[in-house]
């Protein structure tokens, strides 16, 4: 097996701050600072016929992670999220509305497991 | 209007990857910020190998993926994703797709193919499984988009997965291919 880089920990995102407006907080940065994949949730203008099957995608996606052990929060919302991940029976994780990178940072590294193995 | 690059899942989560194929702990951020420097919005795809056979997949090729229900279970991800793209372009957005060369899902100039593999797990030089094609969900997603009478996106491919991968020719040919209109 090759090496694998991976960082086991995986952060939904809000579309506003994985596309941020200008001068906006930039997440993914953040993210990629601090070993964090990200999963992105459709954006709110998306019509409910096109935002829901996407939703569905994500929620099979945490599933996935969660039932591995991956570490697994949430920045920002996305209306139908709760829905969708609880259709799978899958709690949603835990999450912040950073105003500030250091609120972030500070926030993921309360949620991050410190391993000495790869989770199985 | 906006410009959009549809970008596979691994671009912004490396955590999905085969066992052994993560490049980095989570965004590619190389590609990532290329796209932004040029003023692309981000609009990632689904994972279908993920969601079909988990985080503790084998690697595999094409010909082991193209069964009738990785077909049904990329369809229903297609329609999704097709969803999305008419969307943007209803509204007049300029759309990209952005796959991963190689891989058997996502490939979009080079694909993985081996007709004769299967049985017991073993991996021979990767070098030699890579064909020309698309992977299933590409080809899926294009079907998809041509049912609702939408064009079929510029695409490219990431190359991390190819055995000549050079992180700057990636880049510098990715800068391009976002240039070119």
């Amino acid at each position: 097996m090759d090496a694998d880089e991976r960082g086991f920990r995986v952060a939904l995102v809000a579309d506003e701050f994985v596309n941020p407006q200008p001068g906006g907080l930039d997440v993914l940065a953040v993210l990629a600072g601090d070993d964090w994949g990200a999963i992105q949730l459709p954006p709110a203008w998306y019509p409910d016929d096109v935002a829901g099957p996407l939703l569905d995608q994500v929620a099979e996606h945490v599933e996935e992670f969660e039932r591995h052990d991956y570490d697994l929060v949430r920045v920002g919302d996305r209306a139908g999220l709760a829905q969708a991940l609880g259709a799978l029976g899958v709690g949603a994780p835990v999450a912040i509305t950073p105003q500030t990178e250091d609120e972030l940072r500070a926030f993921l590294a309360a949620h991050a497991t410190v391993r000495s193995s790869r989770p199985v | 209007m906006a410009k959009v690059a549809f970008v596979a899942h691994c671009l912004l989560n490396q955590n999905a990857r085969t066992a052994g194929g993560a490049r980095c702990p989570g965004v590619y951020s190389p590609l990532v910020d290329e796209l932004r420097a040029q003023g692309w919005e981000l609009a990632q795809m689904p994972c279908p190998e993920l969601t079909f056979t988990g985080l503790n997949r084998f690697w595999a090729v094409r010909e082991q993926y193209d069964t009738l229900a990785f077909r049904r279970h990329c369809r229903r991800i297609a329609e999704g994703v097709a969803g999305a793209v008419a969307a943007h372009l209803e509204r007049g957005d300029e759309v990209v797709l952005v796959g991963v060369d190689g891989s058997p899902s996502m490939g979009i100039r080079v694909t993985s193919s081996d007709p004769l593999r299967g049985g017991r797990p073993q991996w021979p030089d990767e070098a030699t499984d890579l064909a020309p094609g698309r992977g299933i969900l590409i080809e899926e997603l294009l079907a998809a988009l041509d049912a609702r009478g939408a064009p079929a996106p510029r695409a490219t491919g990431v190359t991390y997965v190819l055995p000549e991968h050079d992180p700057d020719t990636e880049r510098a040919a990715f800068a391009s291919f976002l240039e070119a209109r």
